[in-house]
């Protein structure tokens, strides 16, 4: 159903710094524990840890501008009450793998949940069952007061430090190298602020799936063995 | 930390939806066992679901399914990103969409079991995740680990010493650890159990039938054992960790 709220529903109140530490933050519950943004179905097919800070770039070169892209146009719409279908289908014609979607969508539930009861609020009502991520993100931003540039941090943020928590589950490594990629890949963040930040139109979305990502994803749904959803 | 009931709004579900019970319990102590037995001794009696949290693979979902206690589709497994812990405690999300879907997908559902992936003495669920829960030991671990408490130990709703046919094997006292067990947990519930012992294994689902029947009145509070159970120190004083 189309959304419509006037801007007085959105009274945010507070720091937009203390509301994206509190969304970025790993202990968040909403089920990011059990995602390895990608890179367990890559280790598993021969990645190796040297080559992650690569698969990172081009990670945020590709999905994760489609994520953010996402995220960016779905805040747009709610603060403008403008009907967020046109959104999803964008974001399902940009990921063509079926366990990439259904892994967005898990997680979207789950930050469904967390928002439903920390920032109450009429448009939740509005959502689906099994909204994918960024459609949720882009709500919570609108409705906790985050701009769009906090936001495309908050999913290059947010990838980045899943794929350096993950690996450490898989390969012997020194927490101290994975959390020196995240601090690495600022500058690629912040590319990604730029190319997405101003996005309002569904259209503008960037349309840059990554082949090898999506296909490892559909192999790794079939593993006998993983430790990772996704 | 005190004794709390669960804090949120599932509460208008009590009753109506299926009851969650949480499996918890340190690896190999017979958890996916107790779930066969539970399973093959009343599925005529309710409708049940399960799902697993296995740690590597989705052995204990194949093995529940190889059971043939359950039809197959009515066990699923979900991944804890080698989090057993955290999925059972610190964010619950993934298992309470599974439940959620499990009882969505096969309404009514009258209890939903969850298994999590074997840790250790300090795992237990969240009341934001399970409505009770049983703490698996077995006695091929020792006969003094009842003595060594934790909240699973001291405050689970149930607690139950497994393989006690085990015991002669192990050099282990039932009746003794039984004993440890009862005192550790203030008289709550204890069952020493083994599948080739029948009066244990009708303990046992008279022990859920009549979990079943409180939460169904509306009579069953659960009840959070907490990170760590109140403990005694040295000097005497007795406290609980926040
Ligand atoms: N002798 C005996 N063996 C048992 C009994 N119950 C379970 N076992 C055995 O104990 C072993 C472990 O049982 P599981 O049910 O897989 O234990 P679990 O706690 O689910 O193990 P994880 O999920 O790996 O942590 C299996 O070989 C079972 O056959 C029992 O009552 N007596
Ligand atoms: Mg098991």
């Amino acid at each position: 159903m189309p959304l419509r709220h006037t801007a007085a529903s959105f009274n945010a109140s507070g720091s937009p710094d203390l509301v994206l530490a509190l969304l970025a933050d790993a202990r968040l519950p909403v089920g990011g524990h059990t995602q390895s943004a990608g890179v367990e179905p890559a280790m598993a097919q021969g990645l190796t840890s040297a080559e992650v800070p690569a698969f990172v770039a081009g990670r945020l070169r590709t999905v994760v501008a489609v994520e953010a892209g996402t995220a960016v146009v779905a805040r747009h719409h709610v603060l403008a009450g403008a009907d967020l279908r046109p959104v999803r289908l964008a974001w399902a014609a940009r990921t063509p793998s079926g366990p990439l979607r259904t892994a967005s969508e898990n997680l979207g539930r789950g930050y469904l949940r967390l928002a439903g009861r920390l920032w109450p609020h009429p448009v939740w009502a509005t959502f689906e069952r099994t909204p994918p991520r960024p459609l949720v993100l882009g709500a919570i931003a609108a409705i906790a007061g985050l701009d769009a540039a906090r936001l495309v941090r908050l999913c290059g943020h947010e990838d980045v430090a899943t794929v350096s928590a993950a690996v450490l589950k898989l390969d012997p490594l020194d927490p101290l190298v994975t959390t020196g990629w995240v601090l690495a890949a600022h500058p690629l963040v912040e590319e990604l602020v730029t190319r997405c930040a101003s996005l309002t139109d569904p259209g503008e979305i960037p349309a840059t799936s990554a082949p090898l990502v999506e296909q490892l994803s559909v192999q790794h749904s079939h593993a006998k063995q993983r430790l990772f959803h996704a | 930390m005190p004794e709390t009931t669960r804090p949120h709004d599932a509460d208008h579900h009590r009753g109506t939806r299926a009851l969650r019970l949480g499996i918890a319990g340190p690896v190999g102590t017979g958890k996916s066992s107790v779930i066969a037995l539970l399973c093959r001794e009343l599925r005529d009696t309710y409708r049940l679901g399960v799902i697993t949290n296995d740690i590597y693979t989705d052995e204990d979902a194949r093995f529940l399914r190889s059971e043939g206690v359950l039809a197959p589709e009515r066990i699923r497994a979900v991944e804890t990103g080698a989090c057993p812990h955290t999925a059972i405690r610190d964010d619950v999300t993934a298992n309470l969409l599974a439940v959620e879907d499990l009882e969505h997908d096969f309404d009514p559902l009258d209890v939903v079991l969850v298994e999590s992936g074997g840790d250790n003495l300090t795992a237990t669920f969240s009341p934001a995740l399970v409505d009770a829960q049983i703490f698996v030991l077995d006695v091929a671990g020792g006969g003094d680990v009842a003595r060594k408490g934790g909240p699973g130990i001291g405050r689970a709703d149930l607690l139950v010493v497994n393989k006690t046919d085990l015991a002669p094997y192990v050099g282990v006292d039932v009746e003794r650890m039984r004993a440890d067990a009862l005192a550790a947990r203030e008289g709550r519930p204890v069952i020493a159990l083994s599948r080739t012992d029948r009066a244990s294994v009708d303990a046992l689902t008279a022990w859920l039938g009549g979990v079943v029947a409180a939460f169904r009145s509306g009579a069953h509070s659960p009840v959070d054992p907490g990170p760590m159970a109140p403990h005694f120190h040295a000097d005497g004083t007795v406290h609980s960790h926040a």
